[in-house]
């Protein structure tokens, strides 16, 4: 049960909330995203997750030098993360809610 | 994905191999990311859990081509090259079916009546949906043959014409072998070549005659089938044509994809009847088995290839 909760990490969510920090590029996006989330996204993962999120609009690659070619979170993708992020918040606020009745409750 | 730390580099095998696992991914992917996720692989390094997921990853890039890496209409000339091929195939089957079945004399006369309905509904939708099938693919399909072979004509590309006139050509040249065969096996004294699920001496199938069965004219058939149908797939690679056309032959293939899959569904309907209440000779599972597993890798390419095309013709750039 506890991996099927641990969905809630999903990778594009989390690729978003790196980008919503500033344009990264993809080795960038993952040690930020281990760093303060504590996922590690594997290269197949995180790359398929960039390539579903372009062709959905929501980031868009950024002019680069080399190899490196960072990305950016679109007008889109702040509105898409900042939905997601309110229904997360909605869920997690009954959540902690009703853990904390169901505790006093005991403890009473 | 899981809370663990970041892998250090273990040696440049597991590079090696998640660089070269790359060229797992579709052509168009490589192109867009495969420098990126080299240098992501050079700066955090790999281990199995990279190769193992960037092998799934790109076996799913293969299943669902991310629609923006798209050139739509090299999309549509890939998937209408395909879907050619493959229809040939589901349709030659359908007729292979239909002529073991629905066209035996022998099966009509002991199969009518209201007791088997579902047999002769099932034939019924069969006719229905082939026609359908090839009515879509003359709709589609002509005007951009007619087009490409307008071209080949005045660019004077002499191969490209012979690879467009197969359709034409390949059938006639069929029909003439196939007749040779058949006066070639009237001579008496020859041992009837018969289907290896009957076993009488005498065949009820009706195809051919007595003395050449119809496994060779079949075998025949779907070679001048797959020769004739891989000619505008070739020509289509070589010519290049795009625009409205090439859209409308797109769509035309996803109407006559979908056409062949109810027919084959009609055809699995009847097949599974004449099993349960047919007559001996069609009580053997084998050939309906042989049949089933076929149509469905047939089917299962072409809708995958019919879906693509028609993906690409509602982009944009497709016009």
């Amino acid at each position: 049960m506890t991996d099927r909760l641990d969905r809630w990490a999903d990778p594009p969510l989390l690729v978003l909330a790196s980008l919503a920090g500033g344009p990264k590029h993809g080795y960038a996006i993952t040690q930020d995203v281990a760093q303060t989330m504590g996922v590690r996204l594997s290269a197949g993962t995180l790359y398929a997750v960039i390539s579903r999120l372009e062709s959905r609009g929501l980031i868009e690659p950024l002019e680069s030098e080399d190899r490196r070619r960072p990305y950016r979170i679109t007008g889109a993708g702040a509105q898409a993360l900042a939905e997601q992020s309110q229904r997360m918040q909605q869920v997690a606020g009954v959540a902690c809610a009703r853990l904390q009745a169901q505790l006093g409750g005991a403890g009473a | 994905m899981s809370a663990t730390p970041m892998p250090r580099p273990r040696g440049s095998w597991a590079g090696a191999v998640a660089c070269g696992s790359l060229h797992l991914y579709p052509a168009a992917w490589r192109a867009r990311y495969g420098d990126e996720v080299r240098a992501l692989i050079e700066d955090s390094g790999a281990d199995l859990r990279t190769i193992a997921s960037l092998a799934w990853q790109a076996m799913l890039a293969r299943i669902w081509p991310p629609r923006h890496l798209y050139d739509p209409p090299a999309r549509m000339r890939a998937s209408l090259a395909t879907v050619a091929v493959t229809w040939t195939v589901l349709v030659g089957l359908a007729a292979v079916f239909a002529s073991f079945t629905q066209a035996q004399p022998w099966l009509l006369h002991n199969l009518t009546g209201p007791r088997h309905l579902v047999i002769q509904w099932s034939y019924w939708v069969l006719d229905a949906a082939v026609g359908a099938s090839l009515l879509a693919v003359a709709a589609g399909g002509l005007p951009l043959w007619l087009r490409m072979l307008r071209r080949a004509r005045r660019q004077r590309r002499r191969r490209e014409i012979a690879w467009l006139l197969g359709p034409a050509v390949v059938p006639v040249v069929y029909l003439g072998v196939a007749s040779v065969i058949l006066s070639l096996g009237r001579s008496p004294g020859l041992v009837p070549i018969q289907p290896p699920f009957v076993r009488t001496t005498t065949s009820f199938i009706n195809l051919a005659n007595d003395n050449v069965g119809p496994w060779w004219l079949m075998a025949l058939g779907f070679a001048a089938g797959l020769l004739a149908a891989a000619g505008p797939g070739l020509a289509l690679q070589s010519l290049r044509p795009g625009g409205p056309g090439v859209t409308l032959a797109a769509r035309a293939a996803g109407l006559a994809v979908a056409a062949m899959g109810l027919a084959g569904a009609a055809s699995i309907v009847a097949a599974v009847a004449l099993h349960t209440w047919g007559l001996a000779p069609y009580r053997q599972s084998g050939p309906f088995a042989v049949y089933l597993l076929l149509f469905l890798a047939a089917i299962a390419a072409a809708a995958t290839s019919a879906t693509r095309g028609i993906r690409a013709a509602r982009l944009p750039a497709a016009a």
